[in-house]
């Protein structure tokens, strides 16, 4: 078996496609295509552009011999695996929205991931629900009751029937996919991206973004269900008729060194990461490694969806420059699955560049001023950001401030963008549109920014969202899984993030409560705690405060920044234990032992 | 084949690091709730039981995975298969 080449025989084409599917049957034109990897770094499975639009077809016709109405959603658990490919471009030219669903799950979180499937399938009104075998118990057990047309793996389909009718591709104008954001497990949002939409992104990336070339090479490792993996390393480069390497994100959680040495072996140009892998590689790769890995080939490393900090990044870029990566190749972006991906790009072959600002000025009024010596007198009040580059052409962007007022540079507001890539909505939730997608098309992205000239910086994540280890955590649903015990009522609970001193963030819930019990309030934390490991994976620091501590906003709805406040004053006034210690020293000790 | 017993042995040895001290490691020992094992925790320990027993383990077997009594089952399975 031999992976497909990174030299085409096709001339490169970057724009002018109106849907996926047209530009699959460009591809298939050429010579390359997807490669996937198994854990020991091994080629498994090669499905060059040809040949998949060729399955592509054949399964598009056995999904309309289920004769189920264009438009009708096909919901798909999006393990890294050749078969999502398939019927991902199999319901585009089968007039069918695929629907990729989360395939991540954790020790013990067979009921959570059952419960997670479920109001999926709900809440996109799916028809069809395809896994690939390893999955198909979940999803069966996740669409009981559920009265969908067909529930399969790729297996099943070998026996369906074929429709006969000429295929009929989805058009510009129609939905290409419904993209969950990376985001909530209990209050799922279904972002929907029209074939247009999603183009228009595709081309601007290509020509503007990486600045493709003729001898580009992919490799991915990034979930299928997520933005950047689905559109930047599965849609972008077949629209550009590139190679990609596959490599499943477990297998690189488990052993990081076969992200580079898979682009050693094929000599990729091309991978993204969040933060969260640099810094996965910089823990876990051992001195011996690094002079086995020829990365000179690699010459743009994205860095993006989640906040970035320079310093991990140098770190990886120190680590590695031994065995040829330059710290050049590393390029901030920043997007988001509500604008297809891709919102900016900073300069290919330039690496992080930082803006150094003020952290007074900016903490009272807002305002991002430079500092002239961040090494000598103004180094204790500097703060440090790295710059995300300039819009993609097509975007209008504005920061505005709390009154919706367009503020000038170099001030520090909400980010708002506009453009041909932007989302036409949440699927089946209006009122969730309307709150952050305005009638003339500017996108709230919840985000905090400041501008210098062209260029975006990122002073802060959307409000609430909490990361950990590059998942996405949703703080209601840590608060849910507090006010399902016995002990708390709704609107009890707050959850946040605080950032330790390494900058890692630390997942925090604040709960009002009655008990006065020593001895049970003790067991109340760690029932919890155990509870949100199993659901989310991630652990928690909880405080118990007596009632009525919680702050709310105007409108009696709990302010979760309010929260935020008020507990770091607690901390710092050492009225509640320093969650520092609590979590950090627990983790620092158990690896000293 | 491996009893339960010696797997169950070699098991609690490669679970030891990860291990807040002094905590005795039972069948019963659920590994969420009583190890405060993360996800990422969880990724190295499948590592080192990988590579200790030289298998490959699928990932949809942990979500039915709660206690080490269900882990040394599911590791047993899979010798059996690999055997």
């Amino acid at each position: 078996m031999e992976a497909t080449p990174t030299e085409n025989n096709l001339p490169l084409r970057y724009e002018g496609f109106s849907s996926l599917a047209e530009a699959l049957d460009y591809a298939a034109q050429g010579k390359t295509g997807y490669n996937f990897y198994n854990g020991k770094g091994e080629l498994d499975v090669v499905v060059p552009y040809a040949r998949l639009r060729d399955q592509a077809q054949d399964l598009a016709r056995r999904l309309l011999g289920l004769e189920v109405e264009r438009g009708a959603r096909v919901a798909l658990v999006a393990d890294t695996h050749p078969d999502f490919l398939r019927f991902f471009y199999a319901c585009q030219y089968a007039g069918l929205i695929p629907v990729p669903l989360p395939a991540s799950i954790h020790l013990g979180g067979h009921k959570t991931y059952i419960k997670q499937l479920h109001r999926l399938l709900i809440n996109c009104q799916a028809s069809i629900a395809v896994a690939p075998p390893t999955f198909i118990p979940f999803l069966s057990e996740a669409a009981e009751g559920l009265n969908l047309r067909f529930v399969g793996s790729s297996e099943d389909f070998a026996d369906l029937p074929k429709a006969t009718d000429k295929l009929k591709p989805l058009e510009a104008k129609e939905l290409a996919y419904l993209q969950y954001t990376s985001g909530s497990t209990r209050f799922p949002r279904g972002v929907m991206i029209t074939q247009e939409t999603v183009m228009d992104n595709l081309a601007n990336i290509a020509r503007h973004g990486v600045k493709g070339r003729p001898n580009d090479r992919c490799m991915s490792w990034l979930p299928f269900f997520h933005d950047m993996g689905l559109v930047g390393l599965v849609l972008a480069p077949m629209a550009s008729q590139t190679s990609v390497d596959y490599l499943s994100t477990r297998d690189f959680a488990m052993r990081p060194r076969l992200w580079l040495k898979l682009i050693t072996q094929n000599r990729s140009t091309i991978s993204f990461s969040p933060p969260f892998g640099f810094e996965l590689c910089v823990k876990r790769l051992r001195k011996d490694d690094i002079n086995k890995f020829d990365l000179s080939s690699w010459r743009l490393a994205g860095v993006g969806a989640e906040t970035i900090r320079a310093e991990p990044l140098m770190r990886f870029a120190d680590l590695l420059a031994p065995a040829g990566f330059t710290k050049n190749a590393l390029v901030a972006c920043y997007g988001m699955a509500e604008c297809s991906l891709a919102v900016s790009f900073a300069p290919v072959d330039r690496g992080i560049n930082v803006d150094r600002v003020n952290g007074e000025h900016l903490a009272e009024s807002q305002k991002a001023l430079p500092v002239k010596d961040a090494h000598g007198s103004d180094a204790a009040i500097a703060k440090s950001f790295v710059i995300c580059g300039a819009p993609l052409p097509g975007y209008d962007v504005e920061v505005r401030d709390d009154h919706g007022r367009k503020l000038p540079d170099r001030h520090c507001g909400t980010l708002f963008v506009r453009g041909p890539s932007v989302m036409s909505g949440y699927f089946g939730e209006q009122e969730l549109t309307q709150e952050i997608l305005s009638s003339d098309g500017w996108l709230n992205t919840g985000d905090l920014a400041y501008r210098i000239a062209d260029n975006i910086v990122i002073t802060g994540r959307k409000k609430d969202l909490i990361i950990i280890n590059g998942r996405n955590i949703w703080p209601q649903d840590m608060e849910y899984l507090a006010e399902q015990q016995p002990e708390f009522r709704t609107g009890d609970a707050s959850a946040f993030s605080v950032s330790d001193p390494n900058g890692e963030d630390i997942a925090v819930l604040v709960i009002e409560c009655r008990e006065t019990h020593e001895a049970k309030r003790n067991n109340l934390v760690n029932r919890l705690q155990a509870e949100i490991r199993t659901e989310l994976g991630i652990d928690c620091f909880i405080e118990l405060v007596p009632r009525n501590t919680l702050p709310k906003t105007t409108s009696g709805k709990l302010s979760r920044s309010g929260a935020r406040k008020d507990f770091l004053k607690r901390v710092a006034d050492g009225q509640t234990q320093d969650p520092f210690n609590a979590v950090h020293a627990e983790t620092l000790m158990k690896k000293a032992v | 084949m491996q009893n339960i017993e010696d797997l169950q042995e070699q098991l609690c040895r490669i679970l030891t690091p990860f291990v807040p001290d002094g905590l005795d490691l039972q069948a019963e020992t659920d590994l969420v709730a009583d190890l405060d094992l993360d996800s990422m925790k969880v990724m190295d320990i499948v590592v080192d039981v990988e590579d200790h027993f030289d298998i490959s383990i699928p990932l949809n077997i942990l979500p039915d995975v709660r206690t080490i009594g269900d882990f040394v089952l599911q590791l047993q399975t899979l010798l059996k298969e690999e055997a």
